[in-house]
């Protein structure tokens, strides 16, 4: 369990594309994002769930997310997060340069000399 | 989308603060639940599933406190914008409504400017004499003793202990000579430690040490920054320079800075107080030493005035000179030096105030009485904002809003106002007013109108507010018409009762003015008993110490004046006084009165005035005698000595009897005086006096402890102020070092005596016409109101052939009842508040009828007249207009 916490570290950036990313797909509280992340990466990257809802808050002092207070699937009280405008943008620029970054690391990795 | 709408928590939030740490818990508690619930669904037990969903957490305390501090910094942080943001748009919004109406805002504003001016201007009068501390070091550890002889002053001196220190001092007008003028200054005579127990110090040089209290060594000087700055130009090189007092040379040692000026305003040199002990008549028989000392630490005032009561009646035993009555000194008191500077200048202050009070809280009322008019006129607005989802709140805070902006502009005029009556009031101030030089605007009485500006805001703003609040829900669930709807009665029951308690205080204001009126045209009308018609009058201040070897020298200087003065064009007859009545005060002395009170050392009956006079006096300023004769020229120094008296004096000692022929005489050692003269009384220290009893002795025939300042009282055959140039210049010319001062009629004497009073009517007066014109102006504008509110009604009656007269006295009669309410109210708070008017009166009663009576009457007129154009117009009234505009 504690080896987890290792490999699962993400840079900040990162964890602010996840969660924006999660919040595509409609308003969700903090453990449905997290479970969707953990969904969608196959729990390669895990996310050290308490770190997420500092990141939320920054989400929302940046302006990316808005919250509210609403009722979950099964009735309990619980805070929404929902992307703005901003948020999309900024979602898109961000996922923009990742691509990028990432398809130039894939294609040095895939140059000769091959890694095996 | 969710993210374009306001989210809901920020309504949640004003009106409940959120609970930031149990929002936060629940938040995590929901993270932590849910996945302890997916975790049992996987087949876990529930302690792994709680273990793992904890492990997956990480650091939960940690993260709580960071999201906690953080919610709280972000609310506190919106709640402010959302603060401000509103505060500006409910300002703009004001702004706009209060530019649209221009006439409303002018009325307002200008109404609220002349309560808020009025009372600037007489708060900086009792900021400065009643409420400011004196400039003195703990100020509030200072008191005073009261007044004592010399003797009485070293004895308390030695034995109080609850008093750390007691300074002296005595006043003393003298002739003055800086090398160019001779003039009479205000000085004071103080025990060398005097400043130091004030804790004052020279601005420039040194204060006195002991050594200049030595007889024979008194001669330095301190003087005024005043004297300093016209006198000797602010010269730096003051000290060490000598000023002629008295004839005699003093050195200055100091300048005092501008501030202090004890003991009052007037003082313009301080000399140190030197007695001889072994002088026993000077030490023990001359009182008037005002004592004034710090409080020990620790010590209060109660255990002072115990001290006191017990040791200064214990001096009657060491008294060398008399022995003092049982009652001796029992009543003495210990006061604060600030209560017994501002004496009787308080109730006057108090009243003034009160008066401004009064005058604003009318103009208050006036303001809530439009804003309530117009409110109504805005009702339809309202109920559109309400409609559109603007609380209750909210609404009641932006039309508060806009009274605090109106009261703000008022508030601005109001302090220019301020700037511009401070002026006049400082002018017009009575002349006795202590601390007088002290009145200005400054930064306690910008604070004060701040303060008046924003409760008077709130005061006039928050009735029309809450009603506009509660009648615009009302009506925001009703679409049709809201001119008619229900609320313009209640408005209407809420203007009236406001109409009538502005009327009830405009009357209590009247009442209180024509009392003083009333008082003032009694006391002017008084009989002095002397006739100062064609009366000229001068101080004339021979240097004492300059011919005191000499005394026949001051006699001749003042029989030269005589004589040339009789010989001046106009001149009827001249004569000579020591003490002018209704200029200063006439004292008296106590009297040894043959075969009635001769034992000297036991306590002697008191007379109340005591004159030294030349033989023309009398007919000088026309008294006439009512029994034996006047003094003569053959009433000398060398020959039996004489006195007249008064009739209340031959009343007193001889009721059944001639006073013509009895012998009274001073408490020392002097021969018997024979009364030759009785003369009517005459009114003395002022026009209220209720006569008292006066002794004239001739001035060859004076006291040596006389003073050698006398008047010179001239009857002229025309304007008397003619004569006034040429007996400057005869005084001059005999000799140019002695000074003239207070060169008046003694018409103007009798007048200026009663200055205060005059100064206090006019005031209230003043006070009481403004709350009678905003009175009316108030009925005029509720009545006008009513007359706009049943237009209809009126519409009707004249449509179905009332006489307009009909209807104008329905209208008046309407005016008459909101009116008659009001002014009985007042009759009823006046018969209260002027209960602290009573020591101001003069000659009529605090209840006096006629004023009660007259007041209500006036005021009924003011209200017929404001309300007689509304109720014209009401005749006017078209019914079709009136149902057109439904």
């Amino acid at each position: 369990m504690a080896g987890r916490r290792d490999e699962g570290d993400l840079l900040q950036g990162t964890l602010a594309i996840l969660i924006l990313k999660a919040l595509l797909l409609g308003p969700a509280h903090g453990y449905a994002v997290s479970r969707w992340v953990e969904d969608a990466t196959g729990d390669v990257l895990t996310i050290e769930e308490g770190s997420l809802y500092p990141a939320l808050r920054r989400l929302e002092d940046r302006g990316w997310v808005t919250s509210e207070w609403g009722v979950s699937e099964n009735n309990r009280r619980a805070r929404f997060y929902a992307i703005t405008p901003a948020g999309r943008k900024h979602l898109r620029d961000e996922a923009a340069i990742w691509l990028r970054y990432s398809r130039a690391v894939t294609r040095v990795l895939r140059a000769e000399p091959s890694l095996a | 989308m969710t993210s374009e709408r306001v989210p809901r928590w920020r309504r949640y939030l004003r009106l409940v603060r959120p609970n930031v740490p149990a929002d936060v818990d629940d938040e995590l508690a929901f993270h932590i639940e849910m996945r302890v619930e997916r975790n049992i669904s996987l087949g876990m037990s529930p302690a792994d599933a709680r273990r793992d969903a904890l492990d997956r957490f990480g650091e939960i305390d940690g993260v709580r406190a960071r999201l906690v501090e953080h919610d709280r910094r972000k609310y506190a942080q919106r709640e402010r914008a959302e603060y401000f943001s509103d505060l500006i748009q409910d300002l703009t919004f004001g702004a706009r409504v209060l530019r649209r109406a221009p006439a409303f805002t002018a009325a307002a504003a200008l109404t609220l400017a002349l309560g808020i001016g009025a009372n600037a201007a007489i708060f900086s009068v009792v900021d400065a004499v009643l409420l400011r501390p004196l400039p003195y070091a703990q100020p509030d550890r200072l008191v005073t003793l009261g007044s004592a002889s010399a003797g009485e002053y070293f004895a308390l001196r030695e034995r109080m202990r609850t008093v750390a220190d007691l300074a002296a001092s005595v006043p003393q007008t003298h002739a003055v000579d800086d090398g160019r003028d001779a003039i009479r200054l205000k000085g004071v005579a103080v025990t060398t430690n005097l400043m130091s127990v004030l804790g004052v110090a020279p601005m420039i040089g040194r204060g006195f040490v002991a050594s200049d209290g030595i007889v024979g060594n008194n001669w330095s000087v301190i003087i005024s920054y005043g004297l300093w700055q016209r006198q000797f130009a602010a010269a730096q090189d003051i000290v060490g320079r000598t000023i002629s007092i008295e004839g005699l040379p003093c050195t200055i040692v100091g300048v005092m800075p501008p501030t202090f000026r004890y003991p009052s305003d007037d003082v313009e040199y301080w000399q140190p107080y030197a007695v001889e002990p072994k002088n026993l008549g000077l030490m023990w028989a001359v009182g008037g030493k005002k004592i004034i000392g710090r409080l020990a630490p620790n010590a209060t005032l109660e255990q002072a005035q115990r001290e006191l009561r017990t040791v200064w009646p214990s001096l009657s035993t060491i008294n060398p000179l008399w022995t003092p009555g049982p009652d001796y000194r029992r009543d003495a008191r210990v006061r604060p030096l600030q209560s017994d500077t501002v004496g009787s200048a308080a109730p006057l202050l108090w009243i003034l105030f009160g008066s401004t009070l009064l005058v604003l809280l009318i103009a208050c009322v006036n303001v809530a009485n439009l804003l309530l008019a117009r409110s109504t006129a805005r009702e339809r607005e309202l109920a559109v904002r309400a409609a559109l989802g603007g609380g209750r709140g909210r609404l009641i805070r932006q039309l508060v809003t806009e009274s605090l902006l109106l009261a703000g502009i008022g508030a601005v005029t109001g302090t220019a106002l301020g700037f511009v009556a401070v002026r006049g009031l400082v002018a017009a101030i009575p002349p006795g007013m202590p601390r007088a030089s002290e009145i200005s605007m400054n930064g306690t009485v910008l604070a004060f109108t701040l303060v008046v500006s924003v409760v008077t805001g709130l005061l006039f703003g928050i009735v029309p507010a809450l009603r506009a609040g509660a009648s615009s829900t009302a009506a925001s669930g009703v679409t049709g018409s809201s001119r008619r709807a229900t609320p313009g009665v209640s408005h209407a029951r809420v203007s009236a009762a406001l109409v009538v308690s502005e009327v009830a205080l405009a009357v209590m204001l009247a009442i209180a003015s024509l009392l003083l009126v009333r008082s003032f045209v009694a006391l002017r009308s008084i009989e002095p008993g002397f006739d100062p018609a064609h009366v000229v009058a001068a101080r004339v201040t021979v240097p004492a110490a300059r011919y005191a070897a000499d005394q026949q020298a001051v006699a001749a200087f003042y029989q030269t004046l005589l004589d040339r003065a009789a010989a001046l064009p106009g001149v009827r007859g001249v004569a000579e006084v020591d003490k002018l009545p209704l200029a200063e005060t006439v004292w008296g002395t106590a009297m040894r009165i043959e075969s009635q009170f001769e034992d000297a050392t036991h306590s002697l009956p008191d007379i109340d005035h005591l004159q030294t006079i030349t033989p023309e006096y009398f007919a000088a300023m026309s008294i006439p005698m009512t029994r034996g004769r006047a003094f003569t020229a053959a009433d000398r120094a060398d020959q039996l000595p004489v006195a007249v008296v008064s009739r209340s004096f031959e009343r007193r000692f001889w009721p059944n009897e001639s006073a013509i022929g009895k012998r009274i005489g001073y408490p020392f050692q002097s021969p018997w005086m024979t009364i030759v003269g009785v003369v009517p009384d005459t009114r003395q220290d002022s026009l209220r006096d209720t006569t008292g009893t006066s002794i004239y002795v001739p001035w060859a025939q004076r006291s040596r402890m006389s003073s050698s300042e006398l008047w010179l009282v001239a009857r002229t055959a025309g304007d008397p102020r003619a004569a006034a140039g040429a007996i400057r210049k005869l005084v001059r010319d005999i000799d140019r070092s002695v000074p003239v001062s207070d060169v008046r009629s003694m018409d103007a004497v009798v007048s200026d005596s009663v200055n205060e009073s005059r100064f206090t009517m006019l005031l209230v007066s003043t006070f009481a016409g403004l709350a009678l014109l905003l009175g009316a102006v108030g009925i005029y504008g509720v009545m006008s109101y009513l007359v706009g509110q049943r237009t209809r009604e009126m519409g009707i009656r004249l449509a179905l052939g009332a006489a307009p007269e009909r209807v104008i006295g329905l209208v008046l009669w309407r005016a008459a009842r909101l009116a008659a309410v009001g002014t009985g109210l007042g009759v009823v708070g006046a018969l209260f508040a002027t209960r602290s008017l009573r020591q101001m009166l003069y000659g009529v009663s605090a209840t006096d009828p006629l004023t009660l009576v007259a007041a209500p009457v006036l005021f009924l007129c003011v209200a017929a007249l404001a309300s007689y154009a509304p109720a014209v117009r009401a005749t006017r009234a078209d019914l079709m207009q009136a149902l057109r505009t439904e």
